[in-house]
């Protein structure tokens, strides 16, 4: 016996095992709280260092604001595996709900932020009942029809979403109706923002659930053979990943104060944007999509800046950038690093 | 009575590019099960070329035929070598990486053009056909019966060539096809660029007709993939035949509902037969799932 495990502890499939083991494993609770609070430290860093800077802190805002809605989209792009191109549609659902109930009836967003999330977490659990059927390039489609479905109805319906035109939300400052002087406090509550979406995110990774999704992603004929009920464990994936992705459109609306339907609903820039910034960071690991955030956006806008003379080369950078990571960095930069770390701690 | 004639008539032409669009795809997405989201940019730069071919060479728009095809064929072997034929195994990176060609495409299209949109004055508008009582452009005819032979010389292409019967024979099994001698790199690349050539050829037809900008790719890619799976995976003539129902759904959705929901309409209508029967009109019952399954 000892023979054997001996033979197989220098083999690579034992280490390999061993690693799996040790993943399986639950890690102690002090270790997940203080990861956490350890990288929401750092990511406070630039915050601390760009206080004053009108311009900087600007963008420091959308990056804590991308890096939650990645994250959200993670939670079932990622660890679900589930390629949705509708998550735009949640984001502008979450911003044109409240930014009408404040515009029409003076009710203030934080009421209605939470009220939009059920709301859109409901109906696209709704949608994504029969779109589950789909699998792999066949969901993507159907989400990415869903997305364009919305863009036409959002264009047409005047009413409600002010059409092509879009709605202006008059600047008028206080806590009560989320919008402020200080841009400082834009950036401090697109942080806390993060912070939740991340707290949710790393709870449902140590969760059941999570690890049914995982499962999911990997072989959902198998994760149905060992008793998981894959399209129960879908649709909380995306219940919960809607739910998060609503908050973040209502921060966004309230930030920017000016909705129209070529902004919420562009692929590019809003549903393509949430999987670009997740596969770049790592897609399906829990800080991967705050890595791609923190790269990609501060670089996109430099781009932008550098030759703001040309249109679209922020573009063309981004989906140059895109295919390089398809090919040669599947893992994202979480997993780059990771294969790094492993090749310095096995040379002595 | 006369309403619904001019509705078919509208959607038949309408249908008769969908279908042209489509059917490069069909061989890309349906047949050898390339998710390329790229589709609508790729005919977005066939489109370029072709104004280019117009334009420098002084060529008669469809006379570009002979210049751009070639030059798509080869940008098609090109991506498939270099960006798909990696992943091929890979479906999710697949959609990431053509996200990215799409991406890059249309926006490097953006940043030569400065975004100026660009036509080809008179045809169409000029040579407009009377026929019962309905116009229609000459550019549409043109397009409707280009799609038709298309469809029917790729037809006996895929059934009664050696080659087809290759590119057949990979869809079905690539292991398989592989131990028969067939070289099955050099027939996604082949299959590839003819999907992509085809697509050059649609993208002439569709010159003269619409208006020239980097963003119609995505009036058309979406149009397509609903095409290729509606008439069921790999069916050329499903492709076709789901082109024109597209077509005509448009047309009645735009006279009967309004015109600005008129895509609305098809897409939910995509989403429904999507999920009732993703092995779509003409396809084998669970063939849409063929391209899915692991095959090393």
């Amino acid at each position: 016996m000892s023979s054997i495990s001996g033979i197989s502890n220098g083999s690579p499939a034992a280490t390999d095992m061993q690693r799996l083991r040790r993943a399986a494993v639950h890690e102690p609770f002090g270790r997940i709280v203080g990861k956490y609070l350890f990288g929401l430290s750092l990511a406070l860093v630039p915050f601390g260092l760009l206080f004053n800077d009108y311009y900087s802190i600007n963008i420091l805002t959308f990056v804590y604001l991308m890096a939650g809605l990645a994250c959200a989209w993670n939670i079932i792009g990622g660890f679900g595996g589930q390629f949705s191109l509708a998550h735009g549609v949640f984001f502008a659902a979450g911003a044109y709900i409240p930014a009408q109930f404040y515009l029409k009836y003076g009710v203030s967003p934080w009421l209605t932020a939470p009220a939009a999330a059920a709301v859109v977490a409901t109906a696209a659990v709704l949608i994504s009942w029969p779109t589950f059927r789909l699998r792999g390039p066949f969901f993507a489609i159907a989400t990415m029809a869903l997305n364009e479905v919305a863009a036409v109805l959002a264009n047409y319906s005047d009413s409600l979403t002010g059409g092509a035109r879009g709605l202006l939300i008059p600047f008028k400052a206080s806590f009560s109706h989320m919008i402020f002087v200080e841009r400082w406090k834009y950036c401090a509550l697109m942080f806390a923002f993060m912070a939740l979406t991340l707290a949710v995110v790393v709870v449902i990774r140590q969760s059941r659930l999570g690890y049914y999704l995982l499962a999911v992603r990997e072989d959902e004929d198998s994760a149905r053979a060992s008793g998981v009920n894959v399209l129960a464990v879908k649709l909380w994936g995306m219940g919960i990943s809607a739910a998060l992705t609503s908050v973040g459109g209502t921060l966004f609306a309230m930030f920017i104060r000016f909705l129209d339907p070529p902004t919420l609903l562009s692929l590019p820039d809003i549903g393509v944007k949430f999987a670009l910034l997740s596969l770049i960071g790592g897609i399906g690991t829990v800080w991967g999509p705050v890595l791609g955030a923190f790269f990609i956006i501060p670089a996109e806008n430099f781009i932008r800046a550098s030759l703001g003379g040309l249109p679209g080369a922020h573009l063309v950078v981004l989906g140059l950038l895109l295919m390089l990571a398809a090919l040669f960095l599947k893992k994202g930069i979480v997993g780059a690093a990771a294969a790094l770390w492993r090749r310095v701690r096995a040379t002595p | 009575m006369e309403n619904l004639f001019t509705i078919l008539f509208i959607g038949l032409w309408l249908g008769g590019i969908y279908g042209l669009v489509s059917i490069g795809l069909t061989l890309i997405f349906g047949v050898i099960r390339i998710t390329n989201f790229a589709h609508g940019e790729v005919l977005m730069v066939g489109m370029y070329g072709t104004y280019l071919a117009y334009g420098w060479l002084g060529l008669n728009p469809y006379l570009a035929v002979v210049v751009v095809v070639p030059v798509m064929f080869v940008f098609g072997v090109l991506i498939q070598r270099v960006l798909m034929q990696p992943l091929l195994d890979e479906p999710l990176m697949q959609m990431f990486a053509s996200f990215g060609l799409l991406m890059f495409l249309q926006n490097l299209v953006l940043m030569l053009t400065r975004g100026a949109s660009l036509g080809i004055p008179s045809s169409g508008r000029a040579d407009n056909l009377s026929i019962a009582g309905i116009n229609l452009s000459l550019g549409h005819v043109l397009a409707f019966v280009a799609s038709t032979v298309i469809v029917i010389a790729l037809h006996f292409f895929l059934r009664h060539t050696m080659m087809g019967k290759a590119i057949r024979a990979v869809t079905q099994d690539k292991r398989a096809a592989a131990t028969m001698g067939i070289n099955v790199n050099r027939i996604y690349r082949l299959t590839f660029g003819l999907g992509t050539a085809i697509t050059g050829v649609a993208s002439v037809f569709l010159t003269p007709i619409y208006t020239l900008s980097p963003s119609i790719g995505g009036d058309f890619v979406l149009a397509a993939f609903a095409v290729v799976v509606l008439g069921g995976m790999g069916s050329i003539w499903g492709a076709y035949f789901a082109g024109l129902i597209i077509g005509v759904t448009e047309a009645a959705a735009g006279f009967y509902i309004d015109p600005a929901l008129k895509s609305a309409v098809w897409f939910l209508i995509f989403i429904i037969v999507l999920i009732v029967r993703p092995s779509g009109l003409l396809g084998t019952v669970g063939a849409e799932e063929v391209g899915l399954r692991e095959q090393h």
